[in-house]
């Protein structure tokens, strides 16, 4: 870049050089046309160089400020390389203005060209020079625009310049910046380091004390082991020191062993043997109980022998008495089984011959009944026969009134035969002839039928007679059956019928009794239901394994296991009282104690009653200890009020008399009550003073009140004179 | 209640059974004091105050039973469920509530809705409860320690679940018996009845 930039600026400067060249090149130009056009050339010229002077001007100036910015950029390439772009950017405008001078230069060139043209008109053609004058003004005009042009290009150049002079401050500016932040970054840069430094240290720090914390631990762990195993020895120690006092114990205690063992095997021994013969009294005891019992059942096997026997007997006479083959109850249940055959048999005989009878009774009527049909019939083909009869008359009258008309015809025909012999009549007669020939073979052919008729009713007559032949034959014969039916059954069948008669009424009122039975028993069946019974092969009854009942029932088990372990504990408790009764109240009331806590039962009522009493008593006690105190201080506060001495039991019948009016608290009188009951004065420090009232009272006059007035008065005396 | 107003269903009538029992055996247990009555606690059901237990075991035994009851009741394989009262004593059975259950097996098969309300069962239910209390006026008083258990009779081809076992049917030796009323639902008919030992004979 910073080549580059060379470049650019290089460029620029060959550039400027290249135009300085160009700008001199026309003022030789000028010189070469100073002939023709002086005022104005010089004009020109002094502006060429005005503006040569200025561009040179300015060119040194920025190649100086180039230089300075070179020294800059070369002291400030970082600033630079942030600051590129802007002054790219200016450079670029640069080369816009530069390149617009050039424009203008060229334009100038131009101008100048023309102007050496018009100076060639002008010379050429000297009168058309107040054109070219015009012109000239004209193009004087337009270089007055042009001036202003680069007037305003050059102010363009100045304000680029004040531009490129903030900006370089600026540059300076961020330049210093920049410098500051290094120093910063320098500072951080250091810092860091320096915290790098101090991590490194710490992080070795943390690794010592790590590896300090595990030793730690570890010496840690190790004080607790040793704690635990001081622990251990002490408890070790204590171990080892009550085993050495029980050690030491150890032979009394073997002494003790010993003597109780022998002990022991002797209460054993007497245990054994007491039980022994406990069982043995039992097994007596059961023994007879057992002879008790087989002598009792002996007698009822006696007894039921007995009853046998007659049972027996009475078997027997039965055989006897009915003379049949009976001799035990089998053969008797025999005996009606084969009667109940029988019976059964004679039942299927009966049934079948009451069928019989019955089917009898059904065909007879059935015949009955044909019969009746049969006679009905019979009477109606007599009926028939009779009127074929009365028509057989009938016809037979009209034949022979036929035959009578005929013959009376005939007579005629022949009376007219005769009286006509001639021809003359012959056409009628021979018609009337014909006429009656033909009725008479009709009424023959009538004849012939109604003998046809005739034969087919007799016919049928003779059929039905036959037919009732056949139905009187069968009549009869049924009769006869019926007969000789009645007769068998009246000989024969009559006993039987009554016999079976009797068995179905018999049956019948078996039957009646088997109904009343099977409703009995079906009465039965339904209480049963409603009590609850049913059908196992249909039915099954299901409950719950936890029921109420079941739970109810194993609690109250448990209670009355409960409850007779107590009473077996108690019964023992019991039974070790009364023997311990006799061994002792000490040991009584210690096993009683021990058992009390073992057993831990609760105290009864009796004890709890003796307990209140007890406390009551001792409550009276108390009250009276408390009522005979008071009492017992008011007498004697009284007796010192009184008396003016106060008493006090030192030990058993010795007391001490101390004096109202003492003088000091250890003048006290010691008196002995005797073994007969009289009092004795003991010497004390007090009484050794009172050797003359001792003499006087006690051994002169023998008085211990008279002894004792005298020493309260002797001490009051001593006291007021005080 | 699965069914309508105007009909009647097995599952329906199962319902209604064994609610029946549920309420029944409650107020036996209250009536003859097999639990204290502090047990109990006031409900009101089929517009008449009943009694219902408080206690948990015996809360959670019937809940058992009686959804037992109820699959049986489905199945129309139950014939009868008895409550027995015991003495503890003498273990002797002492009274017998017997309900006998007659299935109409056929409405296993035809789902139809049976033509009869439940308000007519639910009366005829409330006479049955109000018969057996009233029979606590001439049972004989129970003076020892009783327990309860229930038995359920059931056809023989019947699995038997698990926690259930065979019983004997606990029948009083000399009872006497008294038909109470019957309520049915057209698929259930309940026929109650109560046998109670005779009093001469205890």
């Amino acid at each position: 870049m910073d080549l580059e930039d060379d470049t650019t600026v290089l460029t620029t400067l060959k550039s400027f050089n290249s135009f300085i060249s160009h700008s001199e090149h026309p003022q030789s130009m000028s010189d070469h046309s100073a002939g023709n056009g002086n005022l104005q050339s010089q004009y020109k010229r002094s502006m060429e160089f005005l503006g040569a002077a200025e561009r040179v001007q300015s060119k040194t100036r920025y190649l100086q400020l180039d230089q300075e910015k070179r020294q800059m950029e070369l002291s400030h390439k970082r600033a630079r390389f942030e600051l590129e772009r802007a002054a790219s950017d200016s450079a670029r405008n640069l080369e816009h203005e530069v390149d617009r001078n050039q424009d203008l230069l060229g334009q100038i060139k131009k101008l100048g060209e023309r102007e050496a043209e018009a100076a060639k008109n002008l010379s050429v053609q000297v009168d058309a020079n107040h054109a070219l004058r015009k012109n000239l003004e004209g193009l004087n005009k337009k270089l007055e625009e042009r001036d202003f042009k680069l007037n305003s290009a050059n102010q363009t150049i100045t304000s680029l310049r004040d531009e490129i002079r903030e900006q370089k401050q600026k540059i300076q500016s961020k330049d210093s910046a920049i410098s500051a932040q290094i120093l910063e970054n320098q500072e951080l840069q250091e810092q860091l380091d320096l915290q790098h430094r101090k991590y490194q240290e710490i992080s070795q720090l943390c690794q010592s004390l790590q590896a300090t914390e595990s030793s730690c631990s570890e010496h840690i762990i190790k004080i607790k082991e040793l704690e635990r195993r001081l622990v251990f020895q002490e408890q070790d120690i204590a171990i080892v020191k009550t085993i050495k006092l029980e050690a030491a114990k150890v032979p009394d205690l073997e002494k003790e062993l010993k003597h109780l063992r022998d002990d022991n095997a002797f209460l054993r021994e007497s245990r054994e043997n007491c039980s022994l013969l406990k069982e043995e009294v039992e097994g007596l005891r059961r023994k007879l109980e057992r002879m008790e019992k087989t002598r009792e059942e002996l007698v009822n096997m006696e007894l039921e022998k007995e009853r046998l026997v007659e049972k027996l007997q009475a078997w027997e006479n039965l055989q006897q008495s009915t003379g049949l083959n009976i001799r035990k109850p089998d053969d008797l249940s025999r005996e009606v089984i084969q009667i109940q055959q029988r019976e059964i048999a004679l039942k299927e005989q009966n049934y079948t011959l009451n069928s019989r009878v019955r089917s009898v009774e059904c065909s007879q009527a059935e015949l009955r009944t044909e019969l009746s049909q049969q006679r009905s019939k019979t009477l109606e083909e007599q009926k028939k026969r009779e009127t074929q009869d009365a028509l057989v008359r009938r016809l037979q009258k009209r034949i022979l009134l036929l035959t009578k008309e005929r013959d009376g015809m005939r007579a005629i025909l022949e009376s007219y035969d005769s009286e006509l012999a001639p021809t003359e009549y012959s056409p009628q007669l021979s018609k009337r002839l014909k006429e009656a020939e033909e009725m008479l073979q009709k009424t023959q052919n009538h004849n012939a039928e109604m003998e046809v008729q005739l034969s087919k009713a007799q016919e049928e007559t003779g059929t039905l007679k036959l037919q009732l032949q056949a139905v009187e034959l069968e009549l009869e014969s049924v009769k006869k059956q019926q007969a000789s039916a009645g007769d068998r059954s009246s000989l024969l069948t009559k006993e039987e019928v009554s016999i079976l008669r009797q068995k179905i009424e018999d049956l019948e009122a078996e039957r009646q009794r088997m109904e009343e039975q099977n409703n009995i028993l079906e009465m039965r069946l339904e209480r049963h239901n409603l009590q609850g019974d049913y059908d196992p092969v249909k039915t099954r009854v299901l409950h719950l394994k936890m029921n109420p009942t079941t739970v109810a029932k194993q609690q109250r088990q448990q209670e009355v296991e409960a409850l007779q372990e107590e009473v077996t504990l108690l019964r023992d408790l019991v039974r070790s009282l009364r023997d311990g009764g006799a061994m002792g109240h000490s040991q009584d009331e210690s096993s009683l104690h021990s058992s009390s806590l073992g057993l831990s039962l609760p105290p009864s009522k009796e004890v709890l009653e003796l307990r209140k009493q007890m406390e009551r008593s001792e409550l009276r006690n108390q009250r009276l200890k408390e009522v005979f105190q008071k009492k017992i201080q008011e007498f004697r506060t009284v007796c010192y009020v009184l008396t003016g001495y106060q008493i006090d039991i030192t030990t058993e019948s010795q007391y001490r008399l101390t004096s109202v009016y003492a003088e000091h608290m250890d003048d006290t009188l010691l008196f002995k009550k005797g073994s007969n009951g009289s009092m004795q004065l003991m010497e004390t420090e007090f009484s050794k003073t009172l050797g003359e009232m001792v003499a006087l009272h006690l051994h002169h006059q023998k008085s211990i009140p008279a002894f004792l007035s005298a020493v309260t008065l002797d001490l009051f005396s001593r006291q007021t004179t005080i | 209640m699965t069914s309508t107003l105007k009909g009647i269903t097995l599952k329906g009538s199962t319902e209604l059974v064994a609610e029946f029992f549920s309420f029944g055996i409650n107020s036996i247990l209250y009536q003859r004091g097999i639990y204290p009555p502090e047990m109990f606690t006031r409900v009101t059901h089929y517009d008449m105050s009943l009694l219902l237990t408080t206690d948990s075991k015996l809360k959670n035994y019937l809940t058992n039973v009686v959804s037992q009851l109820k699959e049986w009741l489905f199945e129309c394989t139950v014939q009868k469920l008895v409550l027995v009262i015991t003495c503890l004593e003498t273990n002797e059975v002492l009274e017998r509530w017997q309900f006998d259950i007659e299935c109409d097996k056929s409405a296993k098969e035809s789902s139809a809705p049976r033509e009869k309300s439940i308000k007519t069962i639910q009366d005829e239910i409330r006479s049955v409860i109000r018969q057996i209390t009233a029979t606590v006026t001439f049972l004989p008083l129970l003076e020892t320690p009783c327990a309860f258990d229930l038995l359920v009779y059931t056809d023989k081809d019947l699995v038997v679940p698990e926690k259930w076992e065979e019983s004997g049917p606990q029948i009083i030796s000399q009872s006497e018996e008294v038909r109470l009323r019957s309520f049915t639902t057209s698929i259930h008919k309940v026929n109650s009845m109560v046998a109670y030992k005779r009093a001469d004979s205890v």
